[in-house]
């Protein structure tokens, strides 16, 4: 130790005080990172308005800012819903910098773009924010002054209507397009938007009680940036690398994970046109309860949590309109395993189940799947000919029919989760397009072994997976994963899911499985498995049949809305309570109302 | 979208050319997409189209472009100035010829399939969506919900009989209901199949109606839905999306479907035989026929764009739209 050397320690410690002294939050976090977030996105040049945004806020290369903001209110690059909640809200964020000139082409893409609202529910929420913001910025003005020919207080009405019908939807019995992390971008930014410029301030305070209710809605199932569990939608690169999805972006601005900024990180890396839609974030008067912070990085108590959502409206070959999905999530400090219960919830994208740990290193997760297609599928939510949609969203969504891809609904895959214990069954019918289920295993993992006993074993990092295949399979590489096909149509998996934490060591967990294994004689006729998981939980899980946890029928009218530690609402009460340790926040949708104790 | 003043005051002066131009006829077409189609994206080549029928490959735009247009509907009377164009976002509406449009349906009407003007009065208008049928009468400003008595909701198109407006016919995922009432009330006919895609009346017998449908062929009724026929004779397919009536001849129809090409019959619909010579994509969306011609007969197909028959379907070819997915396409005498 040389002569500075205790001077030193001192100061260490003396630093070390003061970050434990430095109450972290959701203040500190946002406060911290916001313009870091501004700065970096002036400095790109994508044809975004988040980027024009950032760039006229932060005062850089504010010529260029101008100059594409002038080109994008003609040119027709981007369009539609899209373009409508963006563009107002780069407007309204920034006219007091704009020239009059620019302000009036504003004023005129209004006008003279055609903004469809498309046929999902994220492009209405985009649609109907935009079309609200511009028809309350440009108000008393006759049809002829719309690309939609309807005057200013219609549309303004339209929206606000349509708005308010989704909110108490969204409260009730929850949205379509839930926990998406690409998608949870398109509701995250129109309403930073409509909580910051909406002048009614019902309205105003309803986009605050989304924005709470859209990210503690992620918190619950959130774990250092990864947002775990079953969603709606996502897309296979997502799916596979899951910090690689926008909503890392949003779980770094706000809940301070993952450590990195996503812009640098290589694990990030954004698809869409643009990725910096967290400016709108980063530029808003909006702040995070800190509440949700919490609720999303406390993971010292491993959690279930349980959910109801509602399937996107089926417009044909169904009994409802919007039939419930229920979702159950195991949350520790090193792993999610989440659950969809099964069948089709969402066409084309969605991701049933899978185990989300944390690592350092890309491709951190493990799931199965049947890659299902079905023209029928589509037209239960599509109202073009069945016989060409899958052609048709195979244009723009690329693996629809790819016997390989990584994401599906499938109307022959259910599930049964309890705790850290899954249970997935697959039967497909003869003759069924893609007649295989495919698992998902990355290379990258620490450790894997595939037993003689038929267990699987995966260790990564401090994250352990046993998946027991009921049917034989075959164990194909790929670039960043094994592949593991089977061709059985009567099928299934066991998964156990372990760490450090609750076993102790990778061997301790192995030898616990092997001293197991699943029930299932007669499973081509009866398509039934029992298993006793680790920890003792006898279940029983028969496909289209009963779901058995201890000789008892666990219902899903258990799950409630939320139904967890951290969340709880009762279906269609409209009323969100969150809750850590002595402090509470309660959503109160009926009555717009937030309520906090202490 | 009014070229015809011109033409007008060209009738007045010249006779002889006046009895030319009276023969063109105007063939509108509603493109729900491209094989370009991008979501969000602006997708110029889709919407209202439409042409003279001497136009050859020629379309013009009206309307907005990027709006999933299904439908046209024109009310005749007006020779053009009030039209409909059902789409994605709702009923688009003009009044003056094209000139000024208007989306006349709020939030709860989307999808819309179909839309039909009541041929006495513009103000009276049916859409047909995924989640019902709707009306107005007072030219869009108030649409009502018109479903009492239909067990399903999705609604594929909606009929109107021009001969009796207050009875309509609806094609829907579960048969074809009937409305003797404006649409008040509905009743279901005969017609016990599922998906039903298309539907057209004769055009001077109100009670003779077929339907196409996505799975089980065509079906034909001459009592206005009480019973229904298969027709099967000559027929190799069982997915139709279109059918129709030649105007200036009923004897003769055409119908078109998935992978289908062009289906006629010379017998009213008892037999049909395919006629598809120079039909270089077979699946057919749209059928119109000229009422003033009826040898000319149009085809729109799903991403190969719009065909042209000069002889009643002896012999396609190529006339334009290429890639767009033709949904629906009519055939005006103005």
């Amino acid at each position: 130790m040389g002569a500075l050397g205790p001077m030193r320690t001192t100061f260490n410690i003396l630093l070390l005080c003061t970050i434990i002294a430095v109450p972290v939050g959701a203040q500190s976090i946002f406060e911290q990172r916001h313009g870091e977030v501004v700065r970096i996105a002036s400095g790109e040049r994508d044809r975004s308005f988040s980027t024009i945004t950032a760039k006229l806020k932060a005062g850089n290369d504010v010529p260029y800012a101008l100059a594409l903001l002038d080109t994008l209110t003609v040119d027709e690059a981007i369009g539609g819903m899209f373009y409508s909640y963006s563009l107002i809200g780069c407007y309204l964020h920034t006219q007091d910098l704009l020239p009059d000139s620019l302000k009036r082409k504003v004023r005129e893409a209004y006008r003279t773009r055609t903004m469809y609202r498309g046929d999902t529910e994220n492009h209405w929420v985009m649609y109907y924010t935009g079309l609200y913001l511009a028809a309350q910025t440009w108000p008393n003005e006759g049809g002829s002054r719309w690309f939609n020919g309807r005057s200013s207080s219609e549309n303004f009405q339209e929206a606000g209507d349509w708005l308010n019908h989704w909110v108490t939807t969204s409260s009730t019995i929850g949205q379509g397009e839930f926990d998406s992390p690409t998608y949870v971008t398109t509701f995250i930014t129109p309403m930073l938007v409509l909580y910051d410029f909406a002048r009614d301030p019902v309205m105003k305070k309803k986009a605050q009680m989304m924005l709470d209710l859209l990210f503690v809605d992620f918190a619950a199932e959130h774990l250092k940036g990864n947002y775990g569990g079953g969603h709606s939608r996502d897309y296979p690169e997502d799916i596979i690398n899951p910090l690689a999805a926008p909503s890392t972006f949003w779980a770094w601005l706000y809940f301070g994970e993952p450590g990195f900024p996503p812009w640098n990180e290589t694990r990030y890396r954004p698809r869409h046109r643009s990725a910096w839609e967290p400016v709108f974030g980063a530029v808003s008067s909006y702040r995070l309860p800190d509440i949700i912070y919490h609720i999303a990085t406390d993971r010292t108590v491993p959690y279930v949590h349980r959910e109801t959502k509602r399937v996107r409206n089926v417009i044909r070959a169904g009994r409802e309109m919007n039939p419930p999905v229920y979702k159950y999530t195991y949350v520790t400090n090193d792993y999610i395993l989440g659950s969809l219960h099964g069948g089709i919830l969402q066409p084309i994208q969605q991701h049933t189940w899978d185990v989300t740990y944390a690592s350092d290193k890309p491709n951190n997760t493990i799931f199965t799947l049947h890659p299902f297609y079905s023209g029928k599928e589509l037209a239960m939510f599509f109202p073009e000919e069945e016989k060409f949609l899958s052609d048709e969203v195979d244009r723009y969504h690329k693996v629809y029919t790819n016997p390989n891809k990584w994401n599906s609904s499938s109307p022959y895959e259910q599930t049964f989760q309890h705790e850290n214990a899954l249970i997935i069954l697959y039967h497909i019918e003869q003759g069924a397009k893609q007649p295989h289920v495919d698992g998902f295993f990355p290379k990258n993992l620490d450790e894997l072994l595939r037993d003689p006993s038929g267990w699987i074993f995966c260790r990564a990092a401090r994250t352990y997976v046993a998946i027991y295949p009921l049917k034989p399979y075959q164990w194909m590489e790929e670039e960043v994963n094994w592949r593991l096909r089977s061709h059985e149509l009567n099928n299934g998996f066991i998964v156990e899911v372990g760490s450090a934490d609750e076993d102790g060591s990778f061997e301790a967990f192995q030898e616990k499985l092997l001293q197991r294994k699943p029930e299932y004689k007669n499973f081509d006729s009866t398509r039934t498995v029992e298993y006793t998981t680790r920890q003792g939980a006898k279940m029983k899980f028969t496909f289209d049949g009963e779901r058995v946890l201890n000789g008892d029928r666990p219902s899903f009218k258990d799950y409630g809305f939320f139904n967890g530690p951290f969340i709880q609402s009762a279906l269609e009460s409209g009323v969100i309570r969150m809750q850590y340790k002595d402090k509470t926040r309660t959503l109160d949708f009926k009555n717009v109302s937030i309520v906090e104790t202490p | 979208m009014k070229p015809f003043a011109c033409s007008a005051l060209l009738l007045m002066l010249l006779p002889g050319f006046a009895l030319l131009e009276a023969r063109q006829s105007t063939v509108y077409v509603s493109v729900v997409s491209t094989k370009l189609f991008v979501v969000g994206a602006p997708n110029p080549q889709t919407g209202l189209f439409y042409q003279k029928t001497s136009d050859d490959t020629l379309w013009q735009h009206t309307g907005r472009n990027n709006i999933r247009a299904f439908g046209v509907d024109i009310h005749t009377p007006s020779r053009g100035d009030v039209l409909c164009i059902a789409s994605g976002n709702g009923v688009h509406q003009t009044t003056n010829g094209g000139k000024t449009w208007k989306i006349t349906t709020g939030w709860r009407i989307t999808e819309v399939l179909s839309v039909a003007i009541d041929p006495r009065t513009a103000n009276t208008i049916y859409c047909s969506t995924p989640y019902g049928v709707y009306k107005t009468t007072d030219g869009g400003t108030t649409w009502n919900e018109r479903t009492n008595g239909m067990g399903t909701l999705f609604v594929q198109t909606v009929l109107i009989d021009r001969n009796n407006p207050e009875t309509l016919y609806c094609a829907t995922e579960q048969g074809v209901y009937r409305s003797d009432d404006g649409a008040a009330t509905w009743k279901k006919t005969g017609l016990h199949v599922g998906g039903v895609r298309s539907l057209t009346k004769h055009p001077t017998k109100s009670n003779v109606l077929f339907v196409g449908t996505d799975d089980f062929g065509i079906y034909a009724t001459s009592n206005g839905g009480a019973y229904w026929d298969k027709m099967a004779a000559g027929l190799d397919h069982v997915a139709f999306y279109t059918m129709v009536f030649d105007p200036t001849n009923p004897e003769i129809m055409y119908a078109g479907g998935y992978i289908t090409g062009v289906y006629k019959s010379v017998d009213g619909g008892q037999s049909w035989r395919r006629m598809n010579d120079g039909l270089t994509n077979l699946n057919v969306h749209s059928i119109a026929v000229d009422p003033t011609n009826g040898n000319r007969v149009y085809a729109g197909t799903m991403f190969g764009g719009v065909f042209k028959s000069e002889n009643g379907g002896t012999t396609w070819r190529y006339a334009g739209l290429g890639g767009s997915q033709v949904w629906t396409m009519t055939v005006q005498p103005f």
